[in-house]
């Protein structure tokens, strides 16, 4: 299956390489390349921002009040859209309060931190339309190095609020992130075994041949249609990376406050909060891209096929929120290191004599 | 077919009177015989030995209530004691102190309820316990000059307590530098106390090795208010306040039983019907309430299954609202019936009734689709909050707390009142002891009032229309004969909520005394919590159900 990179149907072309074209950038050299990249990246960030924005003040509660027989917001501009826009003005014009003691300048970086390490994570993301900031060999690599950064955010966060709740937040988080990276990039491996590259672009492209062609419509090899079991791990694995029900114990509102965010407040609590849902969305967009064939689907572009599948993901993380308890800290722990380790080494393996068997 | 009003054991043998005489012999000083039951008057320094032959001789094993009061010579505590196993039989030990030296032994070592019941005693009336392990004061706060319920009280006497002078709860060295244990404040304001809760929580870890509740912040001097109002009208609005979520018309019973007891009144069985109704109206409200909390607690989120309760139980609110005209603070009861009859069109309140029982079963599976059968909730659930009987009697718990221990106490059969002999019902009981069993009793009891409903709206609605009798003929001022004394119970929503009236003639009562059930349950929450993980403290805390508006009166 690795030769199917030699031909590559993505889109070869990286956005700022075609800004740079489109705007006559190119010819300035390396200042109009630098200047190029930073547009794009600009724009890239921005798109992720819009879909944050969308999701959290708006379409979080729009889903969560389905879920729960409620009405949600609906005063402000239609369907309540305009909440977007008096939330932002409500979070950003309120008070920062600094807790005495809190250990800056820890505490002011780790907003900054959850959130970059985020929005970072996008740049190797190709979302279809030749949109894809940077393609290199470790993309994948990248991606899971980038984002496990905001575990450091969140227990800067903890330790330095000068909060017990915090603190205990904080080191639930990286209790939990490391008991769950793991088995995250182990079950990673287990595509780059089939694709044969780290390599963003490619694994995309590896995934675009006919699996099995059922009355007319033909299955793609999308790794999620090719190793099932490796998705639903991989799943179960994110949902805890990035602490959505049922595994938010971090947050655990009703156990310990609201974690490791309990003392922020006005913009700084805005950061984190994006930062939670920029995580959710790149953990959709990895999902997207090593399971879903990237921003592969017939008929809509290719930007649009890649914006509905991190939906797909945010929808399902809002409908496990509604609907499944949380598991207390121990059985948490329990499930990643007994668990989904082991199962996912067993998939690792797997995948490794299969493929060996079939090259 | 089951009437399902016998007990499943056997009830214990009846000890007579003279039994009991005989039992207590020369310890007793004279005989304080109350309404309901026997009294014996003893020193302050036979406490001890004469609860620990009465519990162990007798079989009286349930300290209900313990009220202390100041006569013009004396202080007084009474111990109200009765049976698990059969709560109608009664016995109130009554142990005087002097004036000057109001020190009685303390119960605390044969009943572990004794001790918050003495430090409240301590609290507002002023009678120091000796031995008791914990002689602080548990409602009002530590610098609180006086003792509010004693008769040399200066009600007008500013109380001024600077920070300095109290006890600071976020003073930073709750620790010492050789453990490894962090102290954590859980309350006031915390999302899962349910109301103003303060625990004072040793975390090892993430495991809880020390709880300790600290009440009182919501207390508002019910039972002076209800001492400063008259029998027949002035109190009766007073008990909507008490466990305020939706249970209000179970806690009108319990004064309203009370009171008709203490000055002989007699209620229409058409009113005793609709009391039974709508009190098992309350009681799913509340009962509702409780399973969408308690999810909220588990789930961490105001997730479907608590706007399914919200839900839910909004229709049997705007029921209760058609009957009473209140959604909150009923005050539909009245000292010999009820305040009127069914709204008018009477079949549209059937109807709208009907259609709620109808829909019920639907929404049980519903429930326990989401809840009960979900698994996590189950690896959640199971086997925490440990709660065993021995340990939840001597604490004196009861209602679904009692019974999801597998303790099969109801007043509403084995202490009869109302309607409820007349009816086809199930007291019922789960034996898994954990925060589980203590979901599927509320779970099941929501069924068991939504079938006590049917067969009074079956009642009501064959009722001949000329005998339709709200309320007996009651006088306008009613006064007791001085020096009676009563405690009676009901059934609430939380357990047994039960009220003890000393009249002084007047008409208005000497003593009001509030037996909380929420009180006694929030007690045994350090046997359930600790050696626990917070999040089951949290559990816990949930499944246990409190309002503290009751706990704090």
């Amino acid at each position: 299956m690795s030769g199917v990179a030699s031909v590559p149907l993505q889109d070869t072309v990286l956005l700022p390489e075609r800004l740079g074209n489109l705007t006559g950038l190119d010819q300035f050299g390396l200042a109009g390349e630098l200047l190029a990249t930073l547009v794009g990246a600009i724009f890239v960030g921005s798109l992720m921002l819009t879909m944050t924005a969308l999701a959290g003040p708006w379409a979080k509660r729009k889903i969560t009040a389905s879920f729960t027989d409620r009405i949600s917001i609906n005063q402000i501009g239609p369907a309540g859209i305009g909440i977007i826009i008096a939330d932002a003005v409500r979070m950003l014009s309120k008070e920062l309060i600094v807790p005495e003691n809190v250990d800056r300048p820890a505490w002011d970086l780790a907003p900054i931190v959850v959130v970059s390490s985020a929005l970072l994570g996008f740049a190797v993301i190709p979302m279809g339309n030749g949109i894809q900031l940077a393609d290199p060999e470790v993309g994948l690599a990248y991606v899971f190095a980038i984002s496990g950064i905001a575990s450091l955010g969140l227990v800067m966060a903890g330790y330095a609020s000068a909060n017990k709740y915090s603190l205990i937040g904080g080191l639930r988080a990286v209790a939990q992130n490391i008991a769950y990276e793991i088995p995250l990039v182990v079950t990673g491996m287990s595509i780059v075994i089939f694709a044969g590259t780290l390599q963003m672009g490619e694994i995309v492209a590896a995934q675009h041949e006919t699996l099995i062609e059922i009355a007319g419509i033909s299955i793609p090899t999308w790794y999620a249609f090719v190793n099932p079991f490796a998705f639903v791990l991989f799943l179960v694995a994110n949902f805890a990376e990035v602490g959505r029900n049922p595994f938010d114990t971090p947050e655990a509102p009703t156990e310990i406050v609201a974690g490791y965010q309990t003392e922020y407040s006005s913009v700084y609590f805005v950061l984190i909060y994006l930062g939670e849902f920029l995580h959710i969305f790149l953990g959709g967009a990895i999902i997207a891209t090593i399971f879903l064939g990237g921003p592969a689907g017939p008929i809509l572009p290719g930007i649009v096929w890649f914006l509905i599948k991190i939906w797909a993901v945010f929808f399902l993380t809002q409908w496990l929120r509604s609907a499944v308890p949380r598991v207390r800290i121990d059985q948490l722990i329990e499930i990643g290191w007994k668990g989904l380790l082991v199962l996912s080494f067993a998939n690792l393996v797997l995948t490794a004599v299969i493929v060996g068997l079939l090259a | 077919m089951s009437t399902g009003l016998e007990r499943g054991q056997q009830p214990p043998v009846e000890v007579s009177e003279d039994d009991l005489a005989a039992l207590i012999d020369d310890r007793a000083l004279a005989r304080d015989d109350h309404l309901n039951a026997p009294g014996f008057v003893i020193r302050p320094d036979d406490v001890q030995d004469v609860l620990t032959d009465l519990r162990d001789e007798a079989g009286f094993d349930h300290l209900a209530n313990l009220t202390a009061q100041e006569y013009a010579d004396r202080y007084e505590s009474i111990y109200h004691l009765r049976k698990y196993a059969d709560p109608t039989q009664e016995v109130s030990i009554v142990v005087p102190t002097t004036t000057d030296n109001p020190v009685s032994q303390t119960a605390e070592p044969v009943f572990r309820t004794a001790d918050w019941h003495e430090r409240e005693a301590f609290d507002l009336v002023g009678i120091d316990y000796e031995g008791h392990p914990d002689p602080r004061r548990i409602l009002l706060p530590e610098t609180w000059q006086g003792h509010p319920l004693s008769r040399g009280y200066d009600q007008e006497k500013p109380q001024l307590v600077t920070l300095s002078e109290h006890a600071n709860p976020v003073q930073p060295d709750h620790h010492d530098d050789e453990s490894d244990t962090m102290f954590l404040n859980i309350g006031p304001h915390h999302p899962a106390t349910h109301g103003v809760l303060h625990i004072e929580t040793v975390l090892d870890g993430e495991t809880v090795v020390d709880v300790d509740p600290d009440i009182g912040y919501l207390h508002r001097c019910e039972e002076q208010m209800c001492q400063q109002g008259t029998y027949r009208h002035q109190i009766m609005p007073y008990p909507d306040r008490w466990d305020y979520v939706s249970a209000g018309l179970l806690n009108e019973w319990a004064y309203a039983r009370t009171a008709e007891d203490l000055a002989d009144i007699e209620v229409p069985e058409y009113a005793q019907v609709i009391r039974t109704m709508s009190a098992e109206m309350c009681r799913i409200a509340a009962h509702m309430l409780a399973l969408a909390t308690f999810a909220l607690d588990v789930y961490g989120d105001f997730t479907a299954i608590f706007q399914y309760g919200m839900r839910d139980r909004e229709v049997i609110q705007d029921i209760l609202e058609d009957l009473t005209g209140q959604r909150l603070m009923f005050n539909y009861f009245r000292l010999g019936g009820v305040a009127w009859d069914l709204p008018e069109p009477r079949e549209e309140f059937f109807e709208k009734t009907r259609d709620f029982l109808d829909g019920l079963p639907a929404k049980v599976d519903e429930y326990n689709d989401l809840l009960t059968g979900n698994e996590i909730f189950q690896i959640r659930t199971h086997d925490t909050g440990i709660l065993e009987p021995e340990v939840a009697k001597q604490y004196g718990c009861t209602g679904p707390v009692a019974r999801g221990s597998g303790i099969d106490y109801d007043l509403r059969r084995d202490d009869p009142y109302g309607y409820y002999e007349n009816l086809e019902w199930d007291v019922v009981t789960e034996d898994g002891c954990d925060n589980y069993s203590r979901v599927l009793v509320r779970m099941q009891e929501v069924e068991e009032s939504a079938k006590i409903i049917e067969q009074c709206l079956d009642l009501l609605e064959d009722w001949p229309e000329d005998e339709r009798t709200v309320q007996s003929n009651v006088p306008r001022t009613l006064k007791p004969d001085a020096d009676t004394e009563v405690y009676r119970a009901v059934e609430g929503a939380k357990g047994e909520l039960g009220i003890y009236i000393r009249s002084d003639g007047t008409d208005k009562p000497g003593r009001f005394k509030i037996r909380s059930p929420c009180f006694h349950n929030l007690s045994a929450l350090p046997e359930m919590a600790e050696g626990e993980y917070v999040p089951d403290l949290i559990a816990s805390l949930g499944s246990l159900d409190i309002v503290l508006g009751e706990v704090d009166r």
